[in-house]
């Protein structure tokens, strides 16, 4: 009877200690792990904007280069993936029309450019990164970038004139469009 | 000895045999048996585990598209566990995604209408029962354990921000991250 009391009292005794040990183990049961993958994608962007719309001359005077229009401010903006620099580029639509009155017209050519202090220069080149027209382009800058640049922006003021040298316009008002468009090469 | 002489010293010594097993019986040792089912605690992601945003908008509430549907399971003693917590956060909070960039987790956001974040709410707060990050976690629901619910499955839908407002303008690129969920009891 007393072997009998003592295995009793041990069998006790262990379900005692497992019960112990199961309740330590369901405080701070944690579950498996799940995860949820997330991924943002931030586009690449390139902007060009111009703080007016329309830039004047008010009066033309022939046979000269002192024909300044209206100043005009650019802000070019990146932010690029790739890529080694980025390039604004001016251009006329039809180089033989760059500014009309009626069915006279002054060709880009005679349209002069310039970002900076860089020297004018006239509306004839060709496209650049397939930004332009052949003969009416002008490249306005070439921006360097690089991983450590690809986020980015610059302001410059176009200067824009009348290369009228040897020319006689007919009176009017003589109108055009001139594009303004970056490119990434 | 005959054959039948023979037969009853065999039948003697089998009902000798059948009174020594009895006496044998009454001395047997007492051996407990407990047998205790495993408690179980899991999670599963039964939608959205992969989360896209496919063009980040700066300086703006960006939404991931699709709530993660969670699934929580359990079956515990409730004399032994008070409640299930799901804890939703970050490895690293400083980097929740990593990109050209990183993003902390305090611009990711998460909601749970039927948990505790009914609002949007960022990933910032600390570790419950030591599961999550100082700094890059988010309790979702914490559960009362009681009899009636000691074996339960509960689904969840959390969605998810990435909320850029006043954040410096992202450089162009993808920001990958991966977002850890798991319960604990207390």
């Amino acid at each position: 009877m007393h072997a009998l009391s003592r295995q009793a009292l041990t069998g006790v005794a262990a379900l005692l200690v497992f019960g112990a040990s199961s309740a330590r183990a369901q405080a701070g049961l944690t579950s498996n792990l799940a995860t949820v993958a997330l991924t943002a994608t931030k586009a690449a962007t390139l902007t060009v904007s111009t703080d007016v719309a329309t830039a004047t001359l008010a009066s033309i005077t022939d046979n000269s280069t002192a024909n300044n229009f209206s100043q005009v401010n650019l802000t070019t903006a990146w932010n690029l993936t790739a890529g080694s620099s980025v390039r604004l580029i001016g251009y006329f639509s039809t180089p033989a029309q760059a500014l009309a009155n009626g069915s006279n017209f002054i060709p880009s050519s005679k349209v002069q450019g310039r970002v900076g202090a860089t020297a004018y220069a006239a509306f004839t080149s060709g496209a650049v990164g397939g930004v332009g027209v052949a003969g009416g382009s002008l490249q306005l800058f070439s921006q360097a970038v690089a991983a450590g640049s690809f986020l980015g922006t610059r302001n410059d003021v176009l200067d824009l004139r009348l290369d009228l040298t040897g020319t006689t316009t007919v009176a009017g008002d003589y109108t055009g469009l001139l594009n303004i468009q970056a490119v990434v090469q | 000895m005959s054959f039948h002489t023979g037969r009853y010293f065999l039948l003697a010594l089998g009902v000798i045999l059948t009174f020594r097993a009895r006496e044998l019986s009454g001395q047997a040792h007492i051996i407990s048996l407990a047998a205790t089912a495993p408690s179980v605690l899991s999670v599963t992601v039964t939608s959205g585990a992969v989360q896209t945003i496919a063009n980040v908008t700066d300086n703006a509430v960006n939404n991931f598209p699709i709530p993660v549907g969670i699934q929580t399971s359990w079956d515990l003693n409730p004399g032994q566990t008070s409640t299930v917590s799901l804890i939703a956060y970050f490895s690293v909070p400083a980097q929740a995604l990593v990109g050209p960039t990183q993003i902390p987790s305090s611009r990711v956001l998460g909601r749970m209408t039927t948990g505790i974040p009914t609002t949007f709410t960022a990933l910032t707060q600390n570790a419950v029962a030591g599961i999550g990050t100082a700094g890059g976690s988010l309790q979702l629901f914490a559960v009362n354990i009681l009899g009636a619910n000691k074996t339960d499955t509960r689904n969840d839908n959390l969605d998810l921000q990435l909320n850029l407002v006043g954040f410096p303008t992202l450089p162009a690129g993808a920001y990958v991250g991966v977002l850890n969920i798991r319960a604990v009891t207390q």
